[in-house]
Parts: structure tokens; sequence; C-alpha cells
């Protein structure tokens, strides 16, 4: 039998500290048993020469290789001082109780580890157990940043802090999608997931560590161009006119797709990929409204397109400039209310992080659409005809959203209005399974990262979207609705990874766009399955 | 004496060690919202599924409502039962709840002891020892007493035997986890003893919290310590008593925190309330973090950095 890692063996150098074998991963049913004996691909040595590459198969970040050991010795020192600030208030008020009280009370009874999707899939990887990176950082902090920690150690638990230790926190910190399904099982209280989020924000916020998607390209791009797609407002409202044609074909009329309405009831907040991806999400947000004879608007002003806020996943500055300037943007724009659209961590950093920080007339009153949805589609004043999506359907339920926020039955009534075929996965509800791209993951493809994501981390997901349609014929086309923009990015890529359009029929989109596949009147159908129209105009 | 300066020592050491722990917790800075769902204290109809007052359509105009009662139902039997644990993780259970219920139970013996001191300590003639009342009380003492202690040794046992036995828990398990739980298995087992060999009534525990009232003196004329075993218990209980504070053991109180603090701190920020005020607090902490997009000098503070741009877009 293999000898178990320890978190003190995340200091002793090695090629790789783990590795998954083939046929460890979690199996799947048929038709997919062919990817039951895949392995990450190996990274060509070329690519990962001078990056640290020793913790597992995959890179996320790729944090260059120091020089020199002078320079290993300056990179540790900077650690151990953004350890300190996190337990400082004017560092790190914005979580230092919740940081405190989880590195305090955990009691190692592991009930935390068969809740993990990570762990548990990847075949039980004592690297991806959520209390491991904990465990590190804890007997780091106990050791070099307590008083006497170096004699008490031996009695707490030893760790050698090195760069080695270092360099695989960080990307070990990039193993886990904070989804907190661990913190909802601990007896204590504790949360593994926050103290994941905290490791992040040390190396950003200290030593300028995060993966480039999330910051350079991220909330940086974010806050320069004003979009993390890189697109600016000009480029904006192009696709959003594009979008208006689509829909007008659709819809049979003229779509009004608004801009820059001051004193509007509502400003919608869309995740900009939206319009590059999939833009007809746009757009069933655009006719439902219109249709409902709602006052509303979206903003031109950059960040004010672009509802994302990456800093929610690494790092509490970059979080707390793009919050207020979303909240600033509203405030000028006079609107009554935010409304976000389908993006789960624009949800929650904007609704419920960002609340302890807006204040004054920068707290404007925020809603999610799947409640502003709600009570338009149950409200009466629009007709539906739900034999249009006459199609088995399930919901994925985005962790920011409901196991963040407690928005679970809204969505739920909608489709159950309108999906008549509708079925809930196993778990579901706060006890879902993350799509495998939360806090970034989504975004993420460096190196062979994409693929470390499809077989471990969205795997879970898969294996549940499986199970909620087993009782359907294979052949039959199946929809998957995930009303969030980085869910929808990682189930787009599992589907298309394991082949499950051609091989189960799987298909995936929002919630909009069914409530608009439903609604009367509509000229043609706005789901396609392949070339297939959902329904017959 | 030196038996009851040592206690007297040791509940010292936890009230000021559980009062630092907790002037700590309420002198913290308020921190962001993280609340995990469910929160138990949602209303009934939303706390079955999880759902939070984030559901209703314009939420902010509604009162902001916590029901005590839902709370109440939850926490319950999660304290008293550990509910959460009967349901992920069973058989840390087995051994988990006995290990619980036994402390619990002992916390009460020793309440109803106290309460026992301080009825004889008041004279009252209708409680002196053979009457109804008295009868009564020190029945109950001793099924509290009795139960706690076996329920505490089997538990404590169980725990140190899972610990050592069950792969994943020995892994990320130090000298101080051993430490900790077999202290408390060498405590439950010599008060055990001290019973079984010659008081089944918890006499020598009634004499001696008497004794802790009065600086020592006892009406009764056998007191716990002429035993070895006697003696052992009383050192042992009293270093628990200070120890449980110094350790991750103080989860047993300091989860109100975790939970009430953390997980299910919903409360939205008012204009003009509380909250906001403490917000702008914080918002005027300095940060002093080094990375050059953060922009810090320690002199700019958190309101100045939010409203500002990060320093690689000059
Ligand atoms: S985090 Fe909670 S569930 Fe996990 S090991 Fe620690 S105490 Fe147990
Ligand atoms: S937050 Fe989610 S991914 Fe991270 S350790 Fe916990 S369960 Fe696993």
């Amino acid at each position: 039998m293999k000898k178990s890692l320890k978190p003190s063996d995340i200091a002793k150098p090695s090629d790789c500290l783990c590795h998954i074998e083939q046929g460890e991963l979690s199996p799947l049913p048929p038709p997919y048993e062919d990817f039951n004996q895949a392995t990450i691909t190996v990274l060509k040595p070329e690519k990962i020469k001078n990056i640290e590459s020793s913790l597992d198969d995959t890179v996320a970040i790729g944090i260059p290789k120091p020089a020199s050991p002078e320079e290993e010795e300056k990179l540790v020192s900077q650690f151990l001082s953004g350890l300190k600030k996190l337990f400082e208030r004017d560092n790190n008020w914005t979580f230092l109780q919740p940081l405190m009280l989880s590195m305090e009370h955990c009691a190692k009874c592991q009930t935390c580890s068969a809740a993990c999707p990570i762990y548990e899939t990847s075949g039980r990887k004592e690297i991806y157990r959520p209390i491991f990176r904990s465990e590190v950082l804890r007997r780091i902090y106990k050791k070099y940043l307590k008083p006497g920690g170096r004699i008490t150690a031996k009695l707490t638990g030893d760790i050698d802090l090195n760069w080695t230790t270092i360099a695989r926190l960080a990307e070990l910190s990039y193993r886990c999608t904070l989804c907190r399904r661990c913190a909802t099982v601990c007896p204590i209280g504790v949360d593994n997931g926050l103290i994941n989020h905290e490791i992040r924000k040390l190396f950003s916020q200290e030593m300028g560590i995060a993966p480039k998607e999330i910051h350079e390209k991220g909330s940086l791009q974010h806050l320069r161009v004003g979009s993390t797609t890189g697109m600016n407002s000009l480029a904006a409202k192009d696709s959003a006119e594009f979008i208006q044609e689509e829909m007008e074909e659709i819809t049979g009329y003229k779509v009004e797709i608004p801009w820059d309405v001051e004193g509007a009831d509502i400003l919608l907040l869309h995740n900009a990929g939206e319009m590059l991806a999939w833009p007809e999400n746009v757009g069933a947000f655009a006719i439902i409204f219109q249709a409902a004879g709602i006052s509303w608007t979206l903003s031109s002003e950059a960040a004010g397109y672009d509802a994302v806020n990456y800093g929610l996943w690494y790092d509490d500055v970059q979080f707390s400039r793009v919050a207020v300037k979303h909240a600033d943007i509203a405030r000028r724009l006079k609107v009554k209310k935010i409304v976000i659209g389908e993006c789960g961590h624009a949800h929650k950093a904007l609704t419920v992080i960002a609340d302890r920080l807006l204040t004054g007339d920068l707290n404007i009153p925020r809603e999610s659409a799947m409640v502003t949805l709600e009570n338009i589609v149950l409200g009466g004043k629009l007709q539906f005809d739900p034999s249009k999506n006459n199609f088995p359907v399930t919901l994925h339920d985005p962790c920011n959203i409901v196991r963040s926020m407690g928005i679970v039955e809204p969505q739920r009534r909608i489709l159950r209005k309108i999906a008549p075929r509708f079925r809930e996965m196993t778990p579901h509800g706060v006890e879902n399974y993350c799509c495998g791209g939360g806090s970034g993951f989504a975004i993420m493809s460096g190196y062979n990262f994409g693929q470390w994501r499809n077989l471990v981390s969205s795997r879970r997901k898969f294996l549940q979207i499986l199970n909620a349609f087993h009782d359907e014929p294979q052949d039959i086309p199946k929809y998957v609705c995930a009303p969030c923009s980085n869910c929808k990015g990682s189930i787009r890529d599992i589907t298309d990874y394991y082949h499950a359009e051609e091989r189960s029929g799987l298909h995936y989109g929002g919630l909009v766009e069914l409530i608009i596949n439903a609604l009367a009147g509509m000229k043609k159908p706005m789901i396609r399955f392949g070339e297939k129209p959902s329904w017959e105009p | 004496m030196g038996f009851y300066i040592l206690s007297y020592v040791c509940i010292a050491v936890f009230i000021g060690a559980t009062g630092c722990l907790i002037y700590r917790q309420i002198t913290l800075p308020l921190h962001v919202r993280w609340e995990i769902y469910p929160v138990r204290h949602e209303t009934t109809a939303r706390v079955a599924y999880g759902g939070s007052y984030m559901e209703e359509v314009n939420w902010w105009n509604n009162e902001y409502k916590s029901s005590h009662i839902n709370e109440l139902k939850y926490m319950v039997p999660e304290i008293l039962f550990l509910r959460g644990l009967w349901k992920e993780n069973r058989s840390l259970w087995l051994v988990s709840f006995p290990f619980h219920f036994g402390m619990y139970l002992m916390i009460a013996t020793f309440g109803l002891l106290l309460l026992h001191a301080v009825i004889t300590l008041g004279g009252f003639p209708a409680f002196t020892a053979g009457n109804a009342d008295e009868a009564l009380l020190s029945g109950l003492i001793a099924a509290t007493g009795w139960s706690g202690l076996i329920m505490g040794n089997i538990g404590s046992l169980g725990i140190l035997y899972k610990r050592l036995t069950d792969r994943e828990m020995r892994i990320y398990s130090s000298f101080a986890d051993y430490f900790n739980i077999l202290f408390i298995f060498i405590f439950f087992l010599a008060a055990l003893i001290t019973c079984l060999l010659g008081d089944p009534l918890l006499e020598g525990a009634k004499a001696y919290t008497f004794g802790l009232l009065t600086g020592g003196h006892s009406p009764h004329p056998y007191v716990p310590g002429q035993t070895v075993f006697g003696r052992t218990t009383i050192v042992l209980a009293s270093l628990l008593v200070a120890y449980i504070p110094l350790t991750h053991m103080s989860h047993m109180y300091m989860k109100y925190f975790l939970y009430h603090k953390v997980k299910w701190d919903d409360a939205p920020n008012q204009r003009g309330g509380k909250i906001e005020s403490a917000i702008m607090r914080n918002l005027d902490l300095k940060p002093t973090w080094q990375a050059k997009h953060v922009g810090a000098d320690g002199q700019k503070s958190w309101h100045d950095i939010a409203t500002s741009a990060p320093k690689e877009m000059k």
C-alpha cells in the first residue's frame, strides 16, 4: 500500500507531489467508459521548465521559478509578512473574524472530506482534501508567527517553510472551487473554502501572484478597458445591435436594448461574456423586459456593461474597486435598483459581499434576476405555452446564487410553470455540487488546466447531469438549465470534452432562453438542438 | 486545602481565558457577509429548503426578520445530539455522541451539585438529608453523574481508538490531539473508579462542591481527596476546566460565533444604520499590502484605495 501524504510532505522537494493514475478517477457510466482510463496529459518539459509545477499534474498559475536562493528567501519572507497581515484588522477587516474562527476550531474529524467533489472524484487524493491546505496554513501560522511556535510545533503539528511549500500552496489554492460544500457539513462551522480564499488573497495582495486569467486579463483589464472580455463600450453596443436584429427574427417585432437611460427602474448587469458567447441570453432578457413593460437600462460605461467581479475569488482590493464602480454607475444613472443577470459570482459579489462595503447613496438596492423574472413569469402579464418546452430539462444550482445567497425557489417556480419535463438533480438546492468551474476555473485554461477541470473538478457535475436524465432515451435532446455564465462555460466544456451532445443528446443554456422558448406569440423557437429547432413554427 | 486552591486557580483560568476569547471576538471589526444557506433563523417555509429573504421582490422594503424559534429548533438537537454528525459522519457519531453527551451530563451534574451546595448552605429546614426534596436532588445527581461517566468513558475511549486506527484521522492528528483525548479519558476513568469504589451516590463530589463554596469546609466526613482516584479526579477535573479554553476544544461554546457571526450572519446593511457606521470605520483603516496593484502605503485608507485605479493601469 502506498504511503499517505501528510501536510508536512508539501515541503519535501519532488517533481510531482501528487499524480492521478489511470483508473483512479470516479468511474463514468456507459457510454463514457472510454474516459475511465483517461489521465491528464503530461506537460511538455520545455513548457514548464521555468515555472513551478511540482504540485500535481497541472498548473494554474505558472509561478516563475526564483533565480537564486536569495530570491527564494525573499519570497518566503514576503509570504510570512502577507500571512501576518491576514490576521491584522487594518489589512483584513473584511474576513478577519471568519478566518480566525476557522483557523482555531477545526477538530480534524474529516466530516468535510466526503462533501468535496474534487477530493472525492479525484480518487481521494490527499492534497485535494478540504483540510489539507488549511492544515498547511495553520501549521505555518502557528509555527512561524505565534510566540514559541517553533517549540510547540513539535506537539501541535510540524511543517517546514521553504519555497517549495509556498509555491505548492499557491498552486493548491487553485484546486478548490470555493464551492463551500465542505463548510455546510462541518459540525463546528469551520469553512475550508474560506481559508483557501484567504490563501489566494495573501498571494495576490502581498506577492502579486494570481492566475493571469483572473488578474491581468481579468480584474485589471476590467478596470482598464471596461470588461474582462477586453470589449470596450463601443464593441458592447455593437454586439447589442447585432443581438437586437437576431431577436427581431425570433419575435417578429422590434426589440430595443436601452442604454444609459437615466431614472430607469432597473439597471440590468450582464456578465459581458454572455454578449460574446451566448448573445441569445442578453436578447432573451431584452424581450422579457420589453414584453413585460419594464423600465430598464444597460450601462455603456466602463465596467457597467460587465457584471463580473473576479476579485471575489482572490483579492479584496480588486473586489472593492469593481463593486464601487458598479454601484457608482447605478447611483449616477439614478436607477431604483440593480438587477443582476445570469451570473452567479456577480450575484454574490454585489448583493452579499459588497453589502458591507457600500455606504450612503452607493448602497443601491440589488436584486437577483431569478427573483425579477419569477415576478414577471408568474405575474400573469405574459402568456406561455409550456408544451413548446417539451423536452427533458434539469436545473444546475450555481453555488453563489443558491448556497451563498439562499435564492433557491424562484428559478424552480419558473421552471415548474414553463418546463413540463423539469426534473431535479440529486442532490440539489443548497446541497448542490459545483459545476467545477467555480472561483475562476471556468475561465482558466492555460497549460493543461482545462483538462484537469473537465476530468476532475467538473466530473461530479457531469455524473449528476447524466443521472438526472438516466430514464430518458439517449438520442433525445435534453436541456441543462444553468443560470450562470461561468457554470454554463464549464458545462459547455464538459459537453464538448465528453462528446455528450452526440452520446447523450445533452444541450445547455440559461433560464431566460427557456422562458422565451415558451413565450406565446414567438415566430421562431429560441432554443435549437444543433440544427433542429426545439419546436416547429 | 491544596485541592481547593488548584480548583480555584483553574476556574479562574477558565473564566479568564474564556473571557479573553469572547472579548477578542466581540471587539473584532465587522466583517463582510459570508453566510451560508440554510440560515436557520429564516422563516419556517424558507428554512425548509435553505431560502433567504433575498428571494422576495424588492426585499429591502420588507422588515428584516430573524426567527429564534427556528434557530432553536435546529440548534438544540445539533448541540445535544450532534445531528449534523449523525447525518454526515455516522461512524464518528457513534463515539462522538457519547463523548459530548457525557460531557454535557458532567456539566449538568456539576450544576446540580452546586444547587445542592447552595441549598444546603441556605440551611432550609425542608432540605435535610433523607427528606424527599433532598432525596430527589441527590437521585438526580447520581443519575446524571453515572450516566455522564459511563457515556464519557465510552465516548473518550472510542474517540481515542478512532483517532489511532482511522487512517484519515491519524494523518492529521498531532501529539496534542492524542494528549487532549487521553487526558479527558483518564479523567472520566478516574471519576468512574472513584464512584465504583465506594461512592455510588457521589457524596464526595457533593462535599467537594460544598467545600468550593465555603473555602474548604465540609459538613460531610467523606471527601473524595481521601482516595488516590478521588484525588486524581479532582486534579484532572480542575486542570481540564482550565485547559479547554486554551485548545480547539473551546469550540463547545465558540461555535456560537462560528454560527451566529459567520454562517448565519445575513443582516443587511441599511442606510444610516449601525452596520453602515461600522463599515465606515472599517473603510478608514489603512492597509499595508505590498503587491503593486494594491497601491497601499500605510497612509491611504481602504476607502481611498477602493475608489482609485490599480497602479499597473496608471
Ligand atoms: S473542517 Fe470541520 S468537518 Fe472538516 S475536519 Fe475540521 S472540524 Fe471536521
Ligand atoms: S470549497 Fe468546495 S472545492 Fe473547496 S475544499 Fe470545500 S468542497 Fe472542496
